[in-house]
């Protein structure tokens, strides 16, 4: 047992628990407006380092499957789910073996990681806006929960973002393609990252032409429109009314970082540090206001009887192989939560505190994705350049989303590297290995005859992926079983997760839109669905195979609204049933729309530091004293 | 400065080392001379830059990580030096040419502008490829510029400091002979700007007049030599970056396998951690490889005249960029990581000649760049 510490030891303005995006946003924030910030992250910091970042290359290299979180060292202390944790079943079904209980119908199938950094470090770096539609779906389609703040609230806040992360785009193209209002003459800090070889051929041969979901529905003009990324491209002289941008160099590495140079491995890890992570807002944190423990898993939430937030208690270890914690508690005027939708949702659940309304770990969200893939008919350069640099928006929004999901597609630069596991399987597969090790060796090529076979089909694969929204559900869910701690004694999340018939009508929508794809490629089209070991995102619907992966996204988990009964958070994040307590992040967001969402989460994370700053600049105003001036 | 240790002399070079041609030992009297001098530090910044990618190249893929990454930082500023002195020969309404023969030496060559008989030449990383190096960037005592009464007569030129502050005292002289608007007078469209090209320490800025070519001056100078006889270049006050040694101590913290600390002075020399650095893990070669040196139609001549091809091919880029479109200077980092990859076939191969390869001897870049191969290489870009 630990001591009991002395009162006063660690007395801070604000605890910040993560330090991923939001956390060192928060954090950057608040340091730099002169207050004291101790941030406690679960994991190691072992990679803000650059011998800790070039152990995560050699790691990553070094890896079997290339999965996102690969690059990165298991730890006890503070384990990570991971894609690999999912193996489907011969016949359909799922297993899951990993630090997630899973129990639902479906498996929750995206992973997070629990770093210094937090999983944005191995994010692909996308950074589309949402829709102003997807704020208001059930008042305009009836369906999902609404926003009580709409995209006019977050304008200004998505400007912050940008500047934040280092966007690159073409404002001009977002706002006519997309309908994406944005002020007169805005530009993003960085001019867009150019499309890919791969984008140009889909547009010589869509832009322009028509599909229908369904023989008889009405007709949708595809356009290839470019997203914007946190990515370091060319500066644009004209941000910021002429005053340019400097892009910001690697972290770890003074005056390190190159602009995108096509590396292609962003998820996982960008070797030049191009792509935007937590780790170089932190490496600008004012380091004298705060300060980072890491290796320290915050195991409760303290509250005193009225509600208010004391400050939490976390357990520090040192070995991240062999944890033997040490219990300490801080104490803050606000604890913000910035550690992940799910880990936000568990910690509240384990601390007893913010489910007044029974929505904690409720609402659990991810974006679904379908994928296509196919081969063109002549090679296209795939492997090259970040994994996407355009795609479709037109399926985003419109009436059709009264009865089924919207979505985005994505049009992939990586050949078939989601879908098949491409380019390592095919080198298997023309070794002559099957899926099943145990089975003998089949004929394979070698040599010369191996590398041109490679590239003649490597270089002609081609994929699209379908992005789409999942509603709120309160059955989609998030609890902790005390019964199943983790290593450190804190329970486990154990998740209940399912697609709802509108999400699968969608998919059969976005299927029907591939089909049409692919044809108007002139492509092979060699999508297939069905059971089996990698695919445990299996199902059928009306007739027909469907698998899905997840994306990475999981929101939802303290939904936001605008009355303390039906949701966990306020327009600013912070806990209905505790004003000096604040979960930020995408568990916050009451929709999700089709936008990869890191940007939106970016901007509600600043949008609530200005809060935070506001109620901490009251708090140490005194009360007047004594007779007020002016009154008799 | 005696914190380098003594140059040792120079072992397996049997040619006489080639002489960059250097301007008359005297302040710039005219715009067209100042066009000369300043040519003649676009031809002196390059000159280091093969030397430097040897160094980088030769390295075993995965060692000497501290070595490779303080390299890189010096051969981007060294392009970054290029660029600044491009801008400012364009400011002044000059033409940097430097897709041309005479552009790039001979190696080895004779350290320009120096007292001291140093060759440069192409050699593999190690002691005598890093104490080149120091010799190169090495901070003196600097000159005063030709005529200054501490002068003494015609002493020829002793260092490049003094070279740099003769074209400073000629700036400042002509800028009040001309005008600033009389000498600065080149297209504007000409000049590259940090949109353009950024990496590593410092930034490219637009020169328009007699203060931004003072700065992109200092830039060269400081970046290389330090600032103040500190161990540091001035990055972090002339861009706000974070301070770091300059050329000369990041390559006397990698010969002397050691880190500057905080507290460090040119004087006391690296006290800080240690900085692993292995000596045996780069290939080595032959500072006087030829591509003749490989039999003709073998693997490694072809991946050699590739590599001359594709630093000929960067050199028409960067002239592109410099005398028409600032923008062109986005192709050169697909040409850089061509020549990367390029340079990882040449150098794994063991030297074709049994002699050479007896002693351990690789294959490697020879950076012999003729009007012929330039002209091939121009068609093909058009």
């Amino acid at each position: 047992m630990s001591p009991a510490p002395r009162h006063g030891r660690a007395r801070y303005d604000v605890i910040v628990v993560g330090a991923g995006l939001s956390g060192s946003l928060v954090a950057k924030e608040l340091g730099d407006k002169g207050w004291r910030v101790l941030v406690l992250e679960a994991g190691t910091g072992t990679l803000g380092s650059w011998p800790g970042h070039l152990g995560a290359l050699d790691t990553y290299y070094a890896a079997l499957a290339k999965v996102p979180n690969s690059p990165y060292r298991p730890n006890a202390a503070a384990p990570s789910p991971d894609v690999l944790d999912l193996t489907g079943l011969p016949s359909g079904g799922y297993r899951s073996h990993g630090y997630f209980l899973q129990q639902g119908p479906l498996p929750y199938g995206s992973d997070y990681l629990r770093a210094g950094g937090g999983t944005v470090l191995h994010w692909l770096g996308l950074t589309p806006r949402m829709h102003p539609e997807d704020f208001r779906t059930r008042r305009t389609y009836g369906y999902g929960r609404d926003w009580p703040i709409g995209y006019d609230d977050l304008e200004p806040h998505y400007r912050a973002a940008e500047r934040a992360l280092g966007v690159a785009g073409d404002a001009a193209e977002q706002a006519d393609a997309i309908g994406l209002p944005f002020p007169d003459g805005y530009v993003y800090p960085m001019r867009a990252i150019p499309r890919s070889y791969v984008d140009d051929v889909f547009a010589s041969r869509l832009d322009g032409a028509a599909v229908r979901e369904t023989p008889g529905a009405p007709a949708t003009t595809l356009r290839v429109v470019g997203v914007p990324h946190a990515r370091n491209g060319t500066p644009d002289p004209r941000y910021d009314g002429g005053r340019g941008y400097r892009p910001v160099g690697a972290a770890g590495l003074p005056n390190y970082g190159e602009r995108c140079v096509g590396n292609a491995s962003c998820v996982p890890i960008c070797p030049v540090q191009a792509k935007y992570t937590p780790l170089k807002t932190q490496a600008s944190w004012d380091r004298r206001r705060v300060r980072l423990l890491t290796q320290a898993v915050v195991s409760r939430v303290l509250a005193d009887g009225t509600g208010r937030a004391l400050g939490v208690e976390y357990l520090e270890y040192e070995d991240p192989a062999a944890p033997a914690p040490t219990t300490r508690t801080a104490e803050a005027d606000i604890v913000v939560l910035a550690a992940h939708a799910i880990e936000n949702a568990r910690l509240l659940l384990v601390s007893g505190l913010g489910n007044h309304s029974d929505q904690v770990g409720r609402n659990l969200m991810d974006h679904p994705v379908l994928l296509g893939w196919g081969l063109l008919d002549h090679p296209v350069g795939p492997f090259r350049g970040p994994a996407s640099t355009a795609g479709l928006e037109c399926f985003r929004t419109g009436p059709a989303r009264r009865s089924r999901s919207p979505f985005r597609i994505e049009i992939s630069n990586w050949g078939w590297s989601w879908p098949e596991g491409s380019p390592g399987s095919d080198v298997a597969r023309l070794l002559g290995m099957g899926a099943d090790p145990a089975q003998p060796r089949g004929k394979g090529l070698f040599g010369p005859r191996l590398r041109a076979a490679l590239g003649r089909e490597i270089g002609r694969q081609v994929s699209v992926q379908f992005l789409m929204e999942q509603e709120a559900e309160e059955r989609n869910r998030v609890t902790v079983d005390r019964r199943r701690p983790d290593r450190l004694g804190i329970p486990r999340p154990v998740l209940t997760y399912d697609l709802s018939d509108r999400v699968k009508s969608g998919m059969a929508a976005a299927k029907a839109v591939s089909d049409q794809i692919f044809r108007l490629l002139d492509a092979e089209d060699r999508t297939a669905y069905g059971p089996g070991p990698l695919s445990p995102g299996w199902f059928r619907f009306e007739g027909r195979d469907f698998t899905f992966n997840g994306a990475g996204h999981g929101g939802g988990t303290h939904v936001m609204g605008d009355a303390p009964g039906t949701s966990v958070v306020d327009s600013w994040q912070r806990c209905w049933d505790h004003p000096n307590l604040y979960a930020v992040g995408c568990g916050s967001m009451p929709s999700m729309g089709t936008s990869n969402p890191s940007l939106t989460m970016a901007a509600l994370a600043l949008r609530s530091s200005e809060r935070i700053h506001r109620d901490l600049t009251a708090a140490h105003r005194p009360a007047a004293v004594g007779p007020q001036e002016g009154r008799p | 400065m005696s914190t380098a240790p003594p140059p040792d002399a120079p072992a397996g070079i049997a040619a006489e080392p080639a002489r960059v041609e250097e301007p008359p030992f005297r302040v710039p009297r005219d715009r067209a001379d100042l066009h000369v001098f300043l040519q003649a530090a676009l031809t002196l910044e390059h000159l280091t830059i093969p030397p430097y990618l040897t160094a980088m190249y030769t390295l075993r893929p995965g060692t000497n990580r501290p070595a490779f990454y303080a390299i890189r930082a010096v051969v981007l500023e060294e392009m970054l030096h290029m660029t600044l002195v491009a801008n400012l020969l364009n400011a002044v309404g000059g033409t940097p040419l430097v897709a041309r023969s005479r552009f790039v030496t001979g190696y080895p060559a004779l350290l320009p502008y120096s007292r001291d008989k140093v060759p440069v030449a192409l050699r593999h990383f190690g002691t005598d490829a890093l104490d080149t190096f120091l010799s190169i960037e090495r901070p003196e005592y600097v000159a005063e510029p030709p005529g200054h009464p501490s002068v003494a007569g015609d002493t020829g030129w002793t260092s490049i400091g003094q070279f740099y502050n003769t074209i400073r005292a000629g700036l400042v002289r002509l800028t009040a002979e001309l005008g600033e608007a009389g000498l600065f007078n080149g297209d504007r469209r000409r000049q590259a700007g940090p949109e353009d090209f950024y990496n590593s320490g410092g930034e490219v800025f637009p020169v328009t007049g007699l203060a931004s070519a003072l700065t992109a001056l200092r830039v060269i100078t400081e970046q290389g030599e330090g600032v103040s006889h500190s161990v540091f270049d001035s990055d972090d006050l002339l861009f706000g970056e974070a301070r770091e040694p300059a050329h000369y101590f990041r390559f006397n913290e990698i010969r002397r396998r050691r880190a500057y600390g905080p507290h460090d002075t040119p004087a006391s020399g690296p006290t800080g951690p240690a900085i692993e650095v292995s000596w045996e893990d780069a290939y080595a070669i032959d500072p006087a490889a030829k591509v003749a040196d490989y039999p003709p139609g073998s693997a490694v001549r072809r991946a050699a005249e590739h590599f001359n091809e594709a630093y000929a091919r960067l050199l028409c880029l960067l002239e592109r960029a410099y005398t028409r479109d600032p923008a062109a200077l986005h192709a050169a980092v697909p040409a850089m990581l061509r020549l990367r990859e390029l340079s990882v076939q040449l150098y794994r191969n063991p030297h074709p000649d049994p002699a050479r390869r007896a002693r351990g001897l690789h294959a490697s870049a020879t950076y012999e760049i003729t009007e012929e191969l330039l002209g091939r290489v121009r068609r093909s870009l058009r």
